[in-house]
């Protein structure tokens, strides 16, 4: 390929400028998060005397502990049951097609460009109704829900694209629906269903909205939910804020240093496919 | 895909027609039907007209605004007393609390909760009624002015019917100022006349001073404070009162307060507020007080006992200057409203605690002490010995020439339960952005006002 | 959530068929096993449609239903009929947040999908050295992070003594300086740059791997042919990653028109209403204000306008994609 040296000189400039223009705000929450609690400071000014217990003040005041064991529930509750009844409807969709498959399927998707905020109003009233407002129930189900016409049209995607000679031989050799799912489409499905996984964890994990909509409490929240309250509760000192959400980011993002690949592949894939 | 246009089209036809079944299904009855039984009735709790916390454990559940250690302080007080209460408290901005009031009141009840304006939600059978509890324990023979705010009529109107909260104390709201930067600029009393109180924040500008540091910016239009002030120093307080208690025909939108706003807007376009009044936050304002960049601030004395430990001797207090050197004054003067909701588990408890608050020495005394204002309760109830030199003195004496001018005014913000966040925070920012008028300002929100009562 | 395209593939399939001729019980008994199989089939989507079904369409049904009545959510409703909708056509507050949401738009998707065409076309010769590796992840980060905590760093940058304000003052356009946010001209497009920032590193890497895809034969052709950079971008890059472009719109387009976490966190919608956008105005109405006919008919009205502005994109989309 000609390349000529100005113009990498000038792309790596401009890389890197993106990636300062990217970074810097999370230093600048570093920072601040270091100064005396209940001032305002201005702009990248590092602290006379770090204050380095507004963290351990933070992590008290966000009651982080329950936080964190809060988002895992929810996460448990959500992710594993939508990835598994969304797997066997893009199962039977993709590739058994019952009669009706196309209307479902269409049904199915007029959800997917759906705001959330369409139908929180009367998921409220439901959740009421239901006895289920302020627990991580009324976080957990509405999701399942909501994360189908996206995880089905993903997951029948997967299956659509299996070759069907696969199944015919699995068939002759005289497997069931079942043991055609399980022994042989399944395994070949890790792929697609650890990149759902990884979305749908995120979106759990960052979902705001309903959290602070269906439950009142910061500590049966998602994480998203829990720093909205804290915001809330201390959004007029700035640092200790800083702090508390310097703390709510550092779990998420120690889990995507560590799957960083799988990661981004999972979020092009979802916009790709999306 | 285009060869399967025709299946497609029609499975488009069947799915809207399965969408259509369902949008049947739950189209057959009205919204709000059946569940609403027991909110709209006085409660799930059964009030058994013992007012006491009684003897076993109890925990109280309280939803407190954040960033006033007064009702902590209360609370920590109480539990003292009372070894048997714990309180669980969370705590929130007052623009949450407002946000959030119906919803929690309804389905995540508090026994006792700070309160933004309590018409609309007493109207709608979210509040304890305190009628029993006021009886019970002689409310009624205090002063009829420190209660009528939060009394409720059948009409949803303000002024009379059952009691409905309670308050913490009663504060007050003027104008606070930094001493030293007084002097500075040659101010050596305060200002006895509207005219006076320009000529010195022209002074301060003059001199490179922020003026007046108010904030105004997000869910809080904090510049309804000097507007009220100048609208009471203008019309007459009991005119506003009529505005916020809703009575018939009350109107704001008049030749006076006009002239009032009019006076506001004149400060705007003089510069004599921030330059990011529209942003600041009100905790911004009170840091840059403290930090001596600002002259005034225009605030209520539930910050005296935080002033007087911040920058002890350095401040001053005085009320809005009438227009004309004697004339009468008014100040906002509000009590800090707490309830109880109308499902909460320990009603009676919090009725007595919020007795206690008022009638307790050692409670009154952190009511003046940490929170600044005059305690509620009996005109003769003990008052803790204050500082002569403290701005909490200042403050408190303010509240006596306010009860003499027949002055006291319920805070226009809170003429209906959503006007401060609908109307006067918009249209109070869109006069700081140049957008509006005066008279379009009081035009606008007696509008939203009318449309708000009419729901 | 992302937005969708549904993949063509499923035309090929009808194709592939049994064609031998067997005696008739073997195909009866073929017919039957279908069946069987089908039932089998639709019990396995079950689940799914329970979940949807109770949870997403029950809703979007009832949105529709409370959006004819007047209710405060706890007593009794009172049938209106269209009049939550043209109180929405004549209310400066609603109709102005679905302008702002609109213009959101131009910030949340144009300006990241433009500079990351720019970007993209720029990196794309050395996207395999280390420095680009490194590159991916970092501009992940804000896809990664809650769009709460973005609004809260934003929020302190944007601020009067915030780093903005400070860069801008070291440069010498400190008479430009304000609280942006706070500013009834310059918060809209303020939210709308932090919008941009988390937007960016998707579009751009997106992109990126769309032009990877290319031809570099393609390149040496048009660099013999004497063609320019700029030629160069217009005629190869551009043409071929015009369905990475089709995604690119069509998700943060979404996002602009759904924004609710950063307008929640940076300005409430103010000041002046200058930053309100409809998710944040369903949810005042709703919870705050409590006029729930008159929220649901904004939802109504917002679900029109997603549908509205996504369909065409994905229509575009989908036959640049043939």
């Amino acid at each position: 390929m000609i390349v000529s040296r100005r113009e990498t000189v000038v792309g790596r400039v401009l890389l890197i400028v993106l990636m300062l223009v990217t970074v810097v705000p999370f230093v600048s929450l570093f920072v601040t998060a270091l100064h005396e609690p209940g001032t305002y400071p201005s702009g990248l000014e590092w602290p006379e005397t770090p204050y380095w217990s507004n963290f351990v003040d933070a992590f008290q005041a966000a009651n982080m502990g329950a936080l964190l064991w809060s988002s895992v529930l929810i996460e448990i509750g959500v992710v594993p049951v939508a990835l598994l009844i969304a797997t066997l409807a893009g199962f039977a969709l993709g590739h058994l097609r019952p009669p009706g498959h196309r209307v479902i399927f269409l049904t199915f998707l007029l959800g997917l460009t759906l705001p959330f905020q369409a139908v929180i109003v009367p998921l409220y009233y439901q959740m009421r109704d239901l006895g289920l407002l302020n627990t991580r129930w009324a976080i957990i189900l509405p999701l399942i829900g909501l994360y189908m016409p996206f995880a089905v049209m993903w997951m029948r995607a997967h299956f659509v694209n299996m070759p069907e000679d696969l199944s015919e031989a699995a068939r002759i050799d005289g497997a069931g629906t079942w043991k055609l799912f399980t022994r042989i489409h399944l395994p070949l499905s890790t792929p697609a269903l650890s990149s759902l996984g990884i979305l749908m964890f995120l979106w759990t994990w960052n979902q705001f909205l309903l959290a602070v909509v269906l439950v009142s409490d910061p500590t049966r929240r998602t994480m998203a939910g829990a720093l909205g309250a804290f915001q809330g509760q201390w959004g007029t000192n700035v640092p200790l804020l800083c702090a508390g959400s310097l703390l709510i980011l550092t779990p998420t993002l120690i889990v995507f240093l560590i799957f960083q690949r799988q990661f981004v592949t999972a979020l092009m894939q979802g916009a790709l496919k999306g | 895909m285009s060869r399967t246009s025709g299946t497609s089209r029609r499975a488009v036809a069947t799915a809207s027609l399965a969408l259509s079944g369902i949008l049947a299904l739950t189209a057959c009855s009205a919204p709000g039907g059946s569940t609403t039984d027991d909110s709209t009735a006085d409660g799930g709790s059964t009030a058994s007209g013992d007012f006491t916390c009684g003897t076993d454990d109890v925990t109280l559940s309280a939803y407190i605004e954040t960033g006033f250690p007064l009702a902590t302080a209360l609370f920590d007080e109480f539990s003292a007393q009372h070894p048997n209460v714990t309180i669980d408290v969370r705590e929130d901005q007052f623009a949450v609390i407002t946000q959030n009031a119906p919803r929690v009141l309804a389905d995540d009840p508090p026994d006792l909760m700070r309160l933004p304006q309590v018409s609309d939600l007493a109207a709608d059978g979210l509040l304890y009624d305190l009628e029993d509890a006021a009886a019970h324990f002689g409310w009624d023979q205090w002063p009829g002015s420190q209660l009528e705010q939060m009394r409720v009529d059948e009409n949803g109107r303000r002024g009379n019917g059952p009691l409905y909260a309670m308050g913490l104390n009663f504060s007050m709201t003027g104008i606070f100022y930094n001493v030293e930067l007084a002097e500075q600029i040659g101010m050596t009393e305060p200002p006895a006349t509207l005219a006076e109180l320009d000529a010195v924040m022209q002074a301060a500008k003059d001199a490179g001073i922020t003026p007046m540091a108010q904030f105004n910016g997000g869910a809080t239009g904090g510049l309804a404070f000097p507007l009220q002030g100048l609208m009471a120093s203008y019309g007459e307080p009991a005119d506003i009162n009529a505005w916020t208690f809703q009575q018939p025909n009350a109107t704001i939108s008049t030749p006076e307060y006009a002239r009032a706003a009019e006076h506001l807007q004149r400060w705007v376009e003089a510069g004599y507020f921030a330059p990011d009044v529209n942003s600041l936050d009100y905790s911004m304002m009170m840091s840059r007080f403290i930090d001596g960049e600002s002259l005034f601030i225009f605030n209520g004395d539930w910050e005296s006992g935080n002033l007087d430990t911040q920058m002890p001797g350095n401040v001053g207090f005085f009320l809005v200057p009438p227009v004309e050197d004697g004339g009468e004054v008014g100040a906002m003067s509000a009590p800090l409203t707490y309830g109880i909701s109308a499902r909460a588990a320990n009603p009676e408890c919090a009725a007595y605690f919020l007795d206690w608050v008022a009638t307790n020495d050692q409670a009154r005394t952190i009511a003046v002490e940490i929170g600044g204002s005059h305690p509620m309760g009996p005109a003769d109830a003990f008052m803790p010995e204050i500082s002569a030199d403290s701005v909490t003195a200042q403050t408190l004496a303010a509240g006596a020439t306010i009860g003499e001018d027949n002055g006291a005014m319920e805070f226009i913000a809170n003429a209906t339960g959503a006007i401060y966040a609908t109307s006067w925070t918009p249209n109070l920012q869109k006069l700081v952005a140049g957008e509006i008028d005066a008279a379009t300002l009081l035009a606008t929100v007696q509008a939203d006002y009318e449309s708000q009562i009419g729901n | 959530m992302s937005a969708t395209r549904t993949t063509g593939t499923s035309g090929v399939r009808g194709a592939v068929g049994t064609t031998s001729h067997s005696q008739e019980d073997r195909r009866r008994a073929l017919r039957a096993r279908r069946l069987r199989r089908g039932w089998v089939a639709l019990g396995l989507v079950v689940p799914a449609a329970v979940a949807y079904a109770v949870f997403v369409l029950r809703p979007l049904a009832l949105t529709v239903q409370y959006s004819f009545y007047k209710w405060n959510g706890v007593t009794e409703s009172t049938w209106v009929g269209l009049d939550n909708y043209t109180r929405l056509l004549g209310d400066a507050r609603m109709l102005g947040s679905i302008g702002n949401a609109l213009q959101l738009i131009v910030y949340f998707s144009f300006i990241p999908v433009i500079l990351g065409l720019l970007a993209a076309a720029t990196i794309r010769k050395f996207a395999t050295s280390r420095l680009a590796l490194v590159s991916r992840t970092v501009l992940f980060l804000p896809q990664v992070i809650p769009l709460v905590a973005a609004g809260i760093m934003w929020t302190w940058l944007l601020a009067t003594d915030g780093l903005v304000n400070e860069l801008m003052r070291a440069i010498g356009l400190g008479g430009v300086t304000r609280a942006w946010l706070g500013d009834t001209n310059t918060a809209l497009p303020a939210v709308g740059v932090i919008g941009a920032w988390v937007a960016l590193g998707l579009c751009l890497i997106l992109l990126l791997a769309g032009m990877s895809k290319i031809d570099p034969a393609l390149y040496e052709a048009a660099r013999i042919d004497g063609a320019g950079a700029v030629r160069e971008f217009f005629s190869i890059t551009l043409p071929s990653v015009r369905q990475e472009v089709g995604v690119a719109v069509t998700v943060t387009v979404i996002s602009a028109l759904a924004a609710f976490d950063i307008v929640y966190i940076s300005t409430q919608g103010g000041p002046a209403n200058s930053t309100m956008v409809p998710g944040l105005e369903i949810y005042y109405l709703g919870f705050f204000s409590r006029e729930v006919g008159q929220a649901s008919a904004l939802a109504v009205v917002f679900m029109a306008l997603v549908l509205a502005v996504v369909l065409p994109i994905q229509r575009l989309t989908r036959e640049d994609a043939r």
